[in-house]
């Protein structure tokens, strides 16, 4: 299965390490496998991206109108750097809890882009496809999550 | 405060730039204070984000997928008529090639099924560069069929068409899908043909393939799994599975 590294990446940094990041994945797999008749796109893992983000949205849609209160993504703890995830194979060198809460801690739409920048390595243009925004958004957010990160690595503030 | 060309700095940092536009950004470095405090993060974050986690997809996950995968499959595996042609093609209808080429190589990856047509495009490609496209010689049926009974686990159908234009040349015996398989070789004008039989498993086979320009229809049939493998017109393979269909069926 091509790119489910990739996925499962995304997800989890989505969700921010959530069980439910598992589920997200196999979802997307899924809806890719049976919408792969009306691809048109020239590169699948943009495309397989996309989809996995829509299925990260319709799972907290979905958690909104199961929860009270509404659950906004932003309001959940960052919990990836506590490696809920004990079936997950991570690889991490020296000590990087602090880098993986500072990612954590990022607003999604900075996070997102960061991570498909710098792990993933794709192109402004296959993340433009992926989060379905202009490659200016996608420089600005770049630059700003950058920043961002700088800042909560180095001072642990939350501005910038 | 903010340099207005920041975000140029920082796609060629990032190595979007093409070559013009990247001396443009050099040139604005050398004078920038700010942009070269941008590189020197640049390169900072690049080291630091080497640390990050990685979440790769456990084992468990991987087979999660693909057991739900599986399951898809089983449905694809047997579409209505005309149908079965559009799901393996698809893009093929009206796309470009890289969709097309992008499609497969999605499908290619995928467990089981997949697997199937990638093996039997490689065991046609074999027999056709090789010397390996016949073990027996024969356009006889009574000679071809009792060859396989010593030589492979099942004995295929091995009726020569030859009225309608597809000749029966030989049998091989090779290896497909994880299974010994009893190929049956036909040649219709200048194409060969061949028809892969193995035992079947219980395990689902796609309806249809297109690998490397060979187009493969897959059945099941009295207890064999079945594949005709050609690069003749996708009609003329449709005739000839139909034929092997009728006279599998009076076995």
């Amino acid at each position: 299965m091509p790119h489910l590294d990739a996925a499962t990446n995304l997800a989890r940094w989505l969700t921010k390490g959530g069980a439910e990041a598992d589920d997200i994945v196999q979802d997307a797999m899924l809806r890719a496998y049976r919408s792969f008749d009306g691809f048109r796109g020239e590169a699948v893992k943009p495309w397989l991206m996309t989809i996995l983000r829509n299925c990260h949205r319709d799972m907290l849609e979905q958690k909104k109108r199961h929860a009270a209160a509404p659950l906004d993504d932003e309001n959940q703890p960052p919990v990836a750097a506590e490696g809920p995830n004990p079936e997950g194979t991570a690889i991490q060198s020296g000590d990087n809890r602090l880098l993986d809460k500072a990612i954590a801690a990022l607003p999604v739409e900075f996070r997102e882009v960061v991570i498909l920048r710098e792990l993933e390595e794709m192109s402004y243009r296959d993340i433009a496809t992926a989060t379905g925004t202009p490659i200016g958004t996608v420089m600005s957010r770049l630059a700003r999550g950058r920043a961002l990160l700088k800042a909560e690595l180095t001072g642990g503030a939350h501005g910038v | 405060m903010e340099c207005n060309q920041s975000l140029q700095t920082q796609a060629y940092l990032d190595g979007e730039l093409d070559a013009a536009q990247s001396l443009q950004a050099e040139a604005h470095l050398e004078s920038c204070a700010e942009c070269q405090a941008l590189a020197a993060d640049h390169t900072d974050m690049k080291a630091i984000m080497a640390g990050a986690t990685y979440h790769r997809a456990s084992p468990e996950l991987r087979a999660r997928i693909g057991a739900a995968l599986d399951g898809e499959t089983k449905i694809v595996a047997m579409p209505a008529p005309g149908r079965k042609d559009r799901f393996w093609l698809g893009a093929g209808s009206g796309a470009g090639g890289m969709a097309i080429a992008a499609a497969l190589a999605f499908f290619l990856f995928l467990p089981g099924n997949a697997v199937v047509v990638s093996d039997l495009a490689e065991a046609h490609q074999r027999s056709l560069v090789g010397e390996h496209l016949i073990d027996v010689a024969s356009s006889d049926h009574h000679t071809v069929k009792p060859w396989f009974a010593g030589h492979s686990d099942v004995s295929p159908p091995a009726e020569d068409f030859k009225a309608d234009g597809f000749t029966l040349v030989g049998g091989r015996a090779d290896y497909v899908h994880g299974a010994r398989a009893a190929v049956v070789v036909y040649r219709h004008g200048a194409h060969v043909i061949n028809l892969f039989a193995w035992a079947d498993r219980g395990q689902s086979l796609p309806s249809s393939g297109l690998r490397d320009g060979y187009r493969m229809i897959l059945w099941k049939q009295n207890d064999l799994d079945l594949a005709a493998v050609s690069d003749v017109d996708p009609g003329e393979l449709d005739h000839f599975v139909a034929l092997v269909k009728k006279s599998q069926s009076r076995e």
